[in-house]
């Protein structure tokens, strides 16, 4: 397969994965955080995560930062399809950049 | 396995940054010297490919989900740990910054978690596990699974000394939902470089023989 026809073929599948991800991924807590439910005593280790599960952060002396597309919505807005756009958006841009930087590299070596 | 801001005192992240940023320099040298006109569509594809599989949610069981990490999967496929590290740090970067995905100063241990660890324990034990085994996809699979595991018993030590989590409970919970979410891990490291071996059986090279780093 050509590189240009490779290229162009990973996006849309990737792409794909993201639309998909939108649509049918769990909403159960990830590894970390429900670990973090764990050793906070919210959730038992073989238990399911109850609805009213909440981590408990720590402030003082942490980073705060708010994201543009925080936890790739686009905040309230825009619905599955604002979602699957925010997640398309970020698979292109890893592609580009990607892209930029094996780009630039390889100017640098010549 | 993303660590959030929150989770971890500032100074604390200043360390891992400290840290992250010498294998960070190790693999710009390796894109340097290793990266050709036909690596960098691979590298692109799977940094697309890995962005998006991260925001996949799997059901694991006892309430909890999973995602690929990718790291073992990005090592294995161009031979080197180092292109692991490139791949996750861009990643990481770009779901740090624009999706709030992992913090900005928990970023440094996010990378070394997901793309050192990951990506050294994947690549080293798919190296021994092939030579043992001869076979690529159960030596992927199990490689990726390692890798996984032992990010995030890395994580949960990060997170002990971070005052987040007690020891002993933290592995317990790391290490048994991220050995499921590890067969996830496996099984999707093994198909995934199927596919892309297919589309690209140049790699296979890479994949079955090459162990330069």
């Amino acid at each position: 397969m050509k590189n240009q026809q490779f290229i162009i073929i990973g996006l849309v599948f990737a792409i794909l994965i993201g639309i998909v991800a939108v649509v049918v991924a769990s909403g159960d807590p990830d590894g970390l955080e429900s670990s973090a439910l764990v050793v906070q005593g919210q959730k038992m280790l073989f238990g399911d995560t109850p609805e009213d599960a909440e981590i408990h952060e720590e402030e003082e002396g942490r980073f705060s930062y708010e994201s543009p597309f925080p936890d790739y919505t686009l905040g309230g807005e825009g619905g599955t399809a604002g979602e699957a756009a925010v997640i398309a958006l970020g698979t292109i841009i890893a592609l580009i950049l990607a892209l930029a930087i094996g780009k630039m590299a390889l100017a640098k070596k010549s | 396995m993303h660590i959030p801001d929150p989770f971890m005192p500032i100074w604390q992240g200043g360390i891992y940054w400290i840290i992250a940023l010498i294998f960070i320099i190790l693999a710009l040298k390796w894109a340097r010297n290793e990266l050709t006109e036909d690596k960098i569509p691979m590298v692109a594809v799977l940094s697309a490919g890995i962005f998006a599989i991260q925001a996949f949610n799997l059901p694991v069981g006892f309430g909890t989900s999973g995602h690929l990490v990718g790291g073992a999967l990005v090592a294995i496929l161009l031979g080197s740990p180092y292109a692991a590290v490139f791949v996750l740090t861009l990643v990481l970067i770009i779901q740090g910054i624009i999706f709030g995905d992992g913090g900005l100063t928990t970023m440094g241990a996010n990378i070394l978690t997901m793309g050192v660890i990951g990506g050294f324990i994947g690549y080293s034990s798919y190296q021994g596990l092939h030579r043992a085994t001869k076979s690529v996809y159960l030596s992927a699979a199990i490689a990726a699974w390692l890798a996984c595991f032992i990010a995030a018993l890395a994580c949960a030590v990060m997170m002990w000394l971070a005052g987040t989590f007690p020891l002993v409970p933290g592995l317990a919970a790391m290490g048994l939902y991220h050995a499921i979410i590890g067969i996830v891990e496996g099984a999707i490291t093994a198909g995934a470089i199927y596919l892309l071996l297919q589309a690209r059986p140049e790699f296979s090279e890479m994949v079955t023989g090459a162990s330069s780093t």
